[in-house]
């Protein structure tokens, strides 16, 4: 087995990092270079940036923004925000991303993914969905950053993005995001197991034991971190010590 | 000492100048095929698959150059991920395609239902320690992301390996002059730079 990941979950407005609860009432928690460089020291394992305004103002993410981060760090980085097409990604990587971020035009467009997974290596091309608990008990998968509600299962939008080459899954819960308050366990450990490919959850971390138990109970692969890391006091090297004593297998920072 | 960056047109680039750049190495990428011979030291990187790889340095020419300079003007090489396996005769990703075959092997898929493809995250590498590559390096972790690995004939080419899930993934070939990783130093921090620092400093 290999370490489990650490992963801070940037969200981008433009040139400024933001966090949020819920997906809603975003506030401001800093800028995007020097934030990236202090977790990279931290020894996180990558770092995910994401532009949530980008796809619904039908813009690609800042690629300026992106180079300066890789310039300055030597950790993993995938970026996302408004990838339309092979030209948008290609924008993406040349500016030294490693890994894309699709998320709503590919929910809508599953063969986006395999085009994509074509040109670069399904490696490289990382498959985000949000999504809601529905009444009836499963979850209902969102798109634009949680604003349009799709009627379609998480269940499917995984068989379908699978079948066409992506190369990993972040799965937020929009319900969970931002509140401190735990993963959807029960999410992850419904669908840890229908994912042959590596699985990012994010949304909820609060504490130390909200991340054990995230490892303990579910197959997740690595953990995204927002409001903890940015809003609280706690950091990297600290989370993985306390992961290491309870048993989960984290790669030493 | 001149460090040409291979551009196939596959894509990440950024990273690898800005590690070489670190160690204040003077690192350029190559873009006409003729001004490969300018270079003392190549490097053959990024993200991409082997089929489309394979098509686009053939596209821009840089297939033949790069043979002529590694093979005939035994020019020091690196290859990362991608890089490294197209020193191989034959991979299968996108449909069966010719390699450089600089090294005698092939590239295949992965083939583990005990763990997740790709292999993505920090693993293991295991080296004896004592090559030029590895010194002062001893079963660190380095950033992995493929789905294919290298499998190489001849077993004496193999510097290191590294354990995933039932598969002892080959992470670093050399045959003289050609060096191949299939992590990626330029992503894994501190101990990704020593590596590239020792490539260098071997090569000067």
């Amino acid at each position: 087995m290999i370490p489990k990941r650490i992963i801070p979950v940037f969200l981008l407005k433009g040139s400024r990092f933001f966090k949020g609860t819920n997906f809603k009432e975003h506030i401001d928690v800093g800028d995007p270079l020097s934030q990236s460089m202090i977790y990279d020291a931290q020894g996180s394992e990558e770092i995910v940036v994401v532009d949530i305004e980008a796809s619904a103002e039908n813009r690609l993410i800042d690629t300026s923004l992106i180079a300066m981060i890789v310039k300055k760090c030597r950790l993993p980085i995938a970026a996302g925000g408004g990838i339309r097409n092979i030209s948008d990604a290609r924008k993406c990587f040349d500016a030294g991303a490693d890994k894309i971020i699709v998320n709503s035009h590919v929910v809508n467009n599953p063969d986006l993914a395999k085009e994509l997974a074509a040109e670069f290596g399904s490696q490289s091309v990382v498959v985000s969905i949000d999504v809601k608990k529905n009444t009836k008990g499963g979850h209902d998968v969102f798109t634009f950053s949680g604003t349009e509600k799709t009627n379609i299962s998480i269940e499917y939008v995984i068989e379908k993005v699978i079948e066409n080459c992506a190369g990993e899954l972040l799965v937020t819960s929009i319900d969970n995001e931002g509140t401190m308050s735990g993963f959807d366990y029960g999410l992850y450990k419904k669908i840890s197991d229908l994912v042959p490919v590596p699985l990012i959850a994010s949304g909820g971390s609060g504490c130390y034991d909200h991340i054990v138990r995230l490892f303990n109970e579910t197959g997740v692969d690595a953990c995204g971190l927002g409001k903890m890391l940015f809003l609280r006091d706690y950091d990297i090297v600290r989370i993985k010590a306390y992961l290491k004593g309870k048993g989960i297998f984290v790669r030493d920072a | 000492m001149r460090v040409g960056l291979i551009n196939g047109c596959l894509g990440n680039l950024g990273s690898v100048i800005s590690a070489f750049e670190f160690y204040k190495y003077n690192i350029g990428i190559v873009t006409a095929p003729e001004s490969l011979k300018d270079y003392d030291v190549l490097v053959l990187a990024g993200v991409g698959n082997f089929k489309t790889a394979s098509e686009k340095l053939k596209k821009y020419n840089l297939w033949n150059f790069l043979n002529e300079e590694v093979v005939m003007n035994k020019k020091p090489i690196l290859g990362i991920c991608l890089g490294m396996q197209l020193f191989a005769d034959v991979g299968y990703e996108g449909g069966e395609t010719g390699g450089f075959g600089w090294i005698k092997g092939k590239v295949v898929k992965i083939e583990d239902n005990s763990v997740r493809v790709p292999h993505i995250g920090w693993n293991k590498v295991i080296s004896d320690g004592d090559t030029l590559l590895f010194k002062g390096i001893k079963d660190e972790y380095f950033y992995f992301m493929h789905s294919y690995y290298f499998l190489p004939e001849d077993k004496d080419t193999v510097i290191a390996t590294t354990r995933y899930g039932h598969t002892d993934i080959v992470s670093c070939v050399r045959k003289d002059n050609i060096m191949g990783v299939q992590f990626h130093p330029e992503k894994s921090q501190s101990v990704g730079l020593k590596l590239i620092h020792n490539f260098m400093t071997e090569n000067k």
